[in-house]
């Protein structure tokens, strides 16, 4: 099986630090893979790098064996909206839209129809245990519930790769647990990939893969079998 | 121990980098325009009234004869369709030597003649068969000054009299309707009289008008600077919470920072207010431009306003930050929707009905129940207004098919009362100048433009006046048909009086050297004009169309400085969820597109809906009083509307860039 993202010998400079000192990395369909690192690593940079948000100094990012590091910003934008998914931290729902709108808005942006938008997001909330939240706003939701109305928006799109971003960092052991499940699960059931930065060893170890960077090298790799 | 808040607050708001002097200097900027135009509101108002102040020693007020000293009468004459009041004064023999008036050295002796310099200037440019005529001949004028004055630009002339002289004499006090607050006589002992010139009476209340419809727009703007740093001062707030400040602390030192930005503001507008006061004073309303020292409001106003905007926007950090330390996370996540209820509705309509009963039986208004009905509708629509945008955020987001469409509807349902009041000043200027554009205010009633009318004594009086007119007008090598009218003709310049007019052929000049070759015939006197006769309505309607006309450019500058300070605001708030969709692939233009539907749309309907309104309201009553439409007006009223949408339009883009800045990515780190 080829792999759907690839990073080779990525090097990323913020003046005379380096954050990336030439990385290699690769995620398949259905693959999970967790970067983790001590603050200030690079584990962030990678992960903007891989989604195109950062362009490395130095070489390839490659999507289904496409070059994207030199695509132009506009093109480089629409390839997220369209092939990617994120979760981030917090923050990313839109206080104003109720949950069903938020997961809907992906597919707004890509010109569909509206009620097929809404439609189409509201088959997550099933799976995601969202099921009667769909009218509420993301301040009525709990921590845990805006984080699977986040990743059911990344989902929305079919994306090739879903990009989160320390996922869980706000929330509890036991909701951190059902939260990474979830991303973990679904993301397999669409048969994306998914990358995770996470500093939580217990949440990395839902991945099927982790790799450990220090000082912007990769110092460490570890393989789960997921059940 | 001393209070760490001053230094804390100080040395944080040295530390908040380029986005937080941005926050500052933008608060501090509102701060400055809101003082600014708050001073100019005021002075106008205390300088309309001091002008006012300034005429009425013109008007005489009668003492019994036993005390009188001297006689005055005054009248108004016309020169180039602009009025000069002439004050004829003649002091009694045997009687105790009567005061100078106002501007004057000393009372006028018989045949001295003493004039306004603007009056001077046009002496001194018109030739004298046109102006100088009307006048006792003489080898030099004195000269009025300020303190008899209203403005540098009125024309008014001081003529000492015998007691004998015509200009003096009863018959020119003689009173017709269209005398009233133009020509007077009366024994006199003194100047203290209290009753203000018919064109300056009305300048006060005007200006009030359009006080009233500015400050609103103008607290709004000193509202929204105080939201800008909200989203600031939240990060501090839960900073400072983990690191043991009280909220007490937290408030004091928002209180303070806020207070210092909104001081230092408000004390640059009044700077700028006093610097621009000569400029200010060029500024023509009514009789002209003004004295500057009309438009200094004094230390105590300038000081009350400082202190009220700095207040104001002092209250307004306050409470943004009570709400967050409430609920930190209901403001920024804004767990429920602001609804209004339909109770505002059914105030609204009851408003509208109590005016439309009102005002039903005809629209003779007079202006004072005009304006409390306008204050009324106001009130009313303050409260309808949110429950509108409410409304329209709810239809439109239930059709909106664009991602940009549907969150700026979401957003209007989301806070009504706070897209409200973005628009509120423009919604509520659109009514007025919807009205007063249109409305003719009152009725205009027959014209008689050309005309010069001559009062006579009697019927007979009026024949032999016609053929010294006629002859008169020939020396003068004016062109003009002279006509005996008397008591039938109602509908004459002269509404049934005996007298003579002249229709004269040609332009003003023409006309004011007719009006100079009839003065002798007019037994003390002026002929008049059609101007002379509807004075007083004309002042009420072209003071209030100043006023409307500028109420409508300020508040549509105020309403474009508050949009754009409320857009940047909101940026600043939304700067992290902006930052993430922006990330995850959402079009930059989807996110500025939201912020300006999220203005336009309650702008369009409402402002639209309330200014047809105003102009249906103004029509409706023009039809009722039977006069015409002011097609002119209508056309500027359309300019002023479109102009204003595109200003508002381009404040709210000016926070583009802003959006662009804060939505560019993540921040470089090591990570």
């Amino acid at each position: 099986m080829g792999a759907v993202l690839a990073g080779h010998g990525l090097v990323k400079k913020y003046g005379s630090t380096t954050a990336l000192g030439g990385v290699d990395v690769e995620v398949g369909e259905r693959d999970s893979l967790a970067i983790m690192g001590p603050s200030g690593s690079g584990k962030s940079t990678l992960l903007h790098t891989l989604a195109g948000i950062i362009r490395p100094d130095d070489g390839q990012v490659l999507l289904r064996g496409e070059r994207i590091d030199s695509l132009g910003e506009n093109r480089l934008s629409a390839l997220r909206r369209k092939r990617f998914g994120f979760v981030f931290q917090c923050g990313q729902l839109l206080p104003e839209l109720p949950a069903e709108e938020n997961v809907a808005l992906p597919l707004m942006l890509e010109g569909v129809p509206r009620a097929e938008a809404v439609a189409r997001g509201r088959r997550w909330f099933a799976p995601l245990g969202l099921e009667g939240l769909e009218r509420r706003r993301p301040g009525q939701l709990s921590g845990g519930q805006a984080q699977r109305v986040a990743i059911a928006r990344a989902l929305a799109v079919e994306p090739d790769v879903v990009f989160a971003d320390e996922p869980t960092g706000a929330l509890d052991q036991r909701t951190s647990t059902e939260v990474v499940q979830l991303l973990t699960f679904a993301t397999r059931e669409t048969g994306a990939a998914l990358v995770m930065v996470t500093h939580d060893a217990d949440v990395a170890a839902h991945c099927g893969r982790v790799l450990q960077v220090r000082d912007g090298r990769i110092s460490g790799y570890s393989q789960f079998t997921i059940a | 121990m001393p209070s760490p808040v001053l230094p804390l607050t100080w040395h944080l708001a040295k530390a908040s980098g380029r986005r937080g002097l941005h926050s500052q200097l933008l608060a501090a900027g509102a701060a400055a325009v809101g003082s600014f135009l708050l001073l100019v509101m005021i002075a106008a108002t205390v300088g309309a009234g001091d002008r006012a102040a300034h005429t009425t020693w013109r008007t005489p007020d009668a003492v019994p004869a036993k005390r009188a000293t001297a006689v005055q009468a005054t009248t108004t004459t016309y020169v180039r369709r602009e009025p000069v009041t002439v004050v004829n004064l003649a002091q009694l023999p045997g009687r105790a030597p009567t005061p100078a008036p106002p501007g004057l050295h000393g009372f006028p002796k018989r045949g001295e003649v003493y004039v306004s310099p603007a009056l001077a200037e046009l002496l001194h440019r018109l030739p004298a068969a046109q102006l100088a005529d009307r006048f006792p001949r003489v080898t030099s004028y004195g000269t009025i000054t300020a303190a008899g004055l209203a403005s540098p630009d009125e024309l008014v002339a001081v003529v000492g009299r015998a007691p004998g002289d015509a200009a003096v004499s009863k018959s020119a006090g003689n009173q017709n309707y269209y005398d009233e607050d133009l020509t007077k006589r009366a024994p006199v002992a003194g100047f203290s009289a209290t009753k203000a010139s018919v064109f300056t009476a009305a300048d006060q209340g005007t200006v009030l008008l359009g006080v009233v419809l500015l400050v609103v727009p103008v607290v709004v703007l000193a509202a929204a600077a105080g939201r800008l740093g909200a989203a600031r001062r939240e990060q501090r707030l839960a900073a400072l919470r983990l690191a043991g400040a009280t909220p007490r602390q937290i408030l004091a030192l928002t209180a303070v920072e806020a207070a210092g930005v909104g001081a230092a503001g408000a004390l640059a507008g009044a700077l700028a207010y006093v610097a621009s006061l000569p400029a200010l004073a060029e500024i023509p309303y009514g009789v002209g431009a003004w004295y500057t020292g009309q438009l200094w409001v004094g230390l105590p106003w300038l000081a009350a306003v400082v202190a009220a905007v700095t207040a104001l926007i002092t209250v307004s950090a306050v409470t943004m930050l009570r709400q967050v330390a409430a609920s930190p996370l209901g403001v920024a996540q804004q767990a429920d929707p602001r609804r209004t209820r339909a109770v505002r509705l059914v105030l609204f309509v009851g408003v509208l009905l109590y005016i439309w009963m009102s005002t039903g039986d005809g629209g003779q208004l007079k202006t004072r129940q005009l304006l409390a009905l306008l204050a009324l509708f106001y009130g009313a629509f303050w409260l309808f207004g949110p429950w509108v945008v409410d409304r329209l955020g709810r239809v439109v987001g239930r059709r909106a098919k664009r991602p940009a469409t549907l969150l700026a509807a979401r957003r209007l349902s989301d806070d009504p009362r706070g897209a409200w009041r973005t628009v509120s000043g423009l919604v509520l200027a659109g009514f007025v100048a919807g009205f007063f554009s249109v409305s003719a205010l009152g009725s205009e009633g027959p014209s008689h433009h050309g005309q010069i009318a001559v009062i006579t004594a009697n019927a007979a009086d009026a024949r032999h006046t016609a053929t010294e007119a006629r002859e008169a007008l020939r020396r003068a090598g004016v062109t003009a048909t002279v006509i005996v009218t008397g008591e039938d003709a109602y509908d004459s310049l002269l509404g049934g009086v005996d007298g003579v007019t002249a229709q004269v052929s040609g332009g003003p000049d023409r006309l004011d050297t007719a009006v100079t070759a009839l003065t002798p015939l007019g037994s003390g006197r002026y002929p008049f004009t059609q101007e002379y006769v509807s004075a007083p309505d004309d002042t009420v309607t072209a003071r209030v169309a100043a006023v409307s006309s500028a109420t409508l450019v300020l508040n549509f500058l105020v309403a474009a400085a508050s949009a754009g300070l409320t857009a940047a605001a909101n940026v600043l708030d939304r700067r992290r969820v902006y930052g993430l969709l922006r990330l995850s692939g959402t079009p930059l233009e989807v996110l500025d597109g939201a912020r300006v539907r999220e203005t336009v749309i309650p702008l369009a309907v409402l402002a639209g809906g309330t200014t047809a309104m105003g102009a249906f309201g103004a029509m409706q009553l023009n039809k009722a009083a039977g006069t015409t439409m002011n097609v002119g007006g209508a056309l500027e009223l359309v300019v002023c509307v479109a102009v204003g949408a595109l200003a508002v339009f381009a404040a709210i883009a000016g926070s583009r860039p802003l959006l662009r800045r804060v939505t560019a990515g993540p921040v470089p780190t090591a990570d």
